[in-house]
């Protein structure tokens, strides 16, 4: 497949995607969370980002470059038509541009209405879930357990 | 918010989000799955706070004061980074997180504007500028801006004239851009670290001019594109 051919792919992979999945979870914590927005105003904090926001940046990177400078060489042969599709997913969990992409396109659909990062934040976990790489059970486990250590002081 | 001792205590936020948890959880499970290391979050999380638009500012505002860095700016960004503390080549200090090797600077003109931008996602000098925008991440800009900068601008508050050229350039996964105004009139004699302040993160991706007097960036309210996102 030639280079735009394999763009066209891409680009109408994301758009067959359009009907995006709500994840009840991620759903749940859309409708009942609060976001940084509203405390930091509630509490009077003037720092215009939540303080995992960094975190959430370590992520991203992490899974970036945990497939490393591989898959970012094959993401460009997969753009210009070298590799095909399996050999990108096999090198990376979640390759950068397929995370930035979805988050565009779930920015647009189910979470149009949660405000940046949070916003970024939902998208990327919906990634992770949909891959099969996180599960949505384990990770309503995980939330309980953090919660109750962080009010356990 | 409670005194003890005499001090104030600056505020802040006493309860946990759901979102905060989210967070923690996901970055647990992942590193439990081996998706990543905890060693690696923790470095790149350091490198994601220690940047910001500083070091951009300041080598624009060295590039003003000294003929022979301007060159070297326009020339070798990379090389000229140094300067300024940035090293392209290690941006964390262990490797390159995103494979940006390539920073060049563009020089504005009397004729000339530059702007910049990333369509396919929002590549952005990060070493030596932090973090996006919102605004510089949303498929609206992204889309519009290249075809129709003036009109963009203009969104900006920045109305330049039909003589003057304006070059959209296109980020990308090797080459990250960030513009060099023309030093504005009213800042002559300023030192090295006034001319730093008026460099704001806008002036640098090129939506703005720098102004005596203006060192902060404007907060726009953010339009969703109409058609799908990758329309």
């Amino acid at each position: 497949m030639t280079a735009s051919g394999n763009k066209d792919t891409l680009a109408g992979m994301a758009a067959d995607e359009s009907n995006w999945t709500p994840v009840p979870l991620l759903e749940d914590i859309k409708e009942r969370g609060r976001v940084w927005e509203d405390l930091a105003r509630q509490y009077g904090v003037t720092n215009p980002d939540p303080p995992w926001k960094t975190s959430l940046e370590g992520i991203c990177e992490a899974l970036a470059a945990s497939s490393c400078s591989s898959a970012t060489a094959l993401e460009r042969g997969w753009l210009d038509g070298s590799v095909d599709r399996n050999g990108v997913g096999a090198a990376a969990p979640l390759p950068g541009l397929e995370r930035r992409w979805e988050e565009d396109e779930l920015s647009e659909t189910l979470y149009r209405d949660v405000p940046f990062p949070e916003r970024q934040l939902l998208a990327l976990v919906h990634s992770l879930i949909k891959r099969g790489l996180v599960k949505e059970e384990d990770l309503a486990r995980r939330m309980d357990e953090v919660l109750q250590r962080l009010h356990s002081a | 918010m409670a005194e003890k001792h005499g001090h104030k205590h600056a505020p802040m936020v006493e309860e946990i989000s759901d979102f905060e948890a989210l967070e923690i959880a996901v970055r647990e499970l992942a590193i439990e799955k081996g998706l990543f290391t905890a060693e690696d979050h923790r470095k790149f999380t350091e490198f994601a706070e220690h940047i910001g638009p500083t070091p951009a500012g300041r080598l624009v505002a060295k590039a003003w004061l000294d003929p022979k860095y301007k060159k070297l700016c326009l020339e070798d960004g990379i090389k000229a980074s140094l300067a300024v503390g940035v090293d392209w080549l290690k941006p964390t200090g262990f490797g390159t997180p995103s494979d940006y090797t390539d920073l060049r600077v563009l020089e504005d003109t009397p004729t000339l504007h530059h702007v910049v931008v990333c369509t396919l996602c929002s590549c952005y000098p990060r070493p030596i500028l932090g973090f996006q925008p919102e605004w510089y991440r949303i498929p609206n800009y992204r889309r519009r801006l290249v075809r129709w900068p003036r009109q963009v601008l203009a969104e900006f508050g920045l109305v330049l004239p039909p003589e003057v050229e304006v070059r959209v350039e296109d980020s990308n996964q090797k080459c990250r851009f960030i513009v060099m105004p023309m030093r504005p009139a009213g800042t002559e004699g300023w030192t090295e670290d006034q001319l730093t302040e008026i460099m704001t993160r806008d002036c640098l991706i090129g939506v703005t001019l720098p102004k005596p007097g203006t060192t902060t960036n404007l907060k726009l309210p953010l339009h969703r594109a109409v058609n799908p996102a990758h329309h």
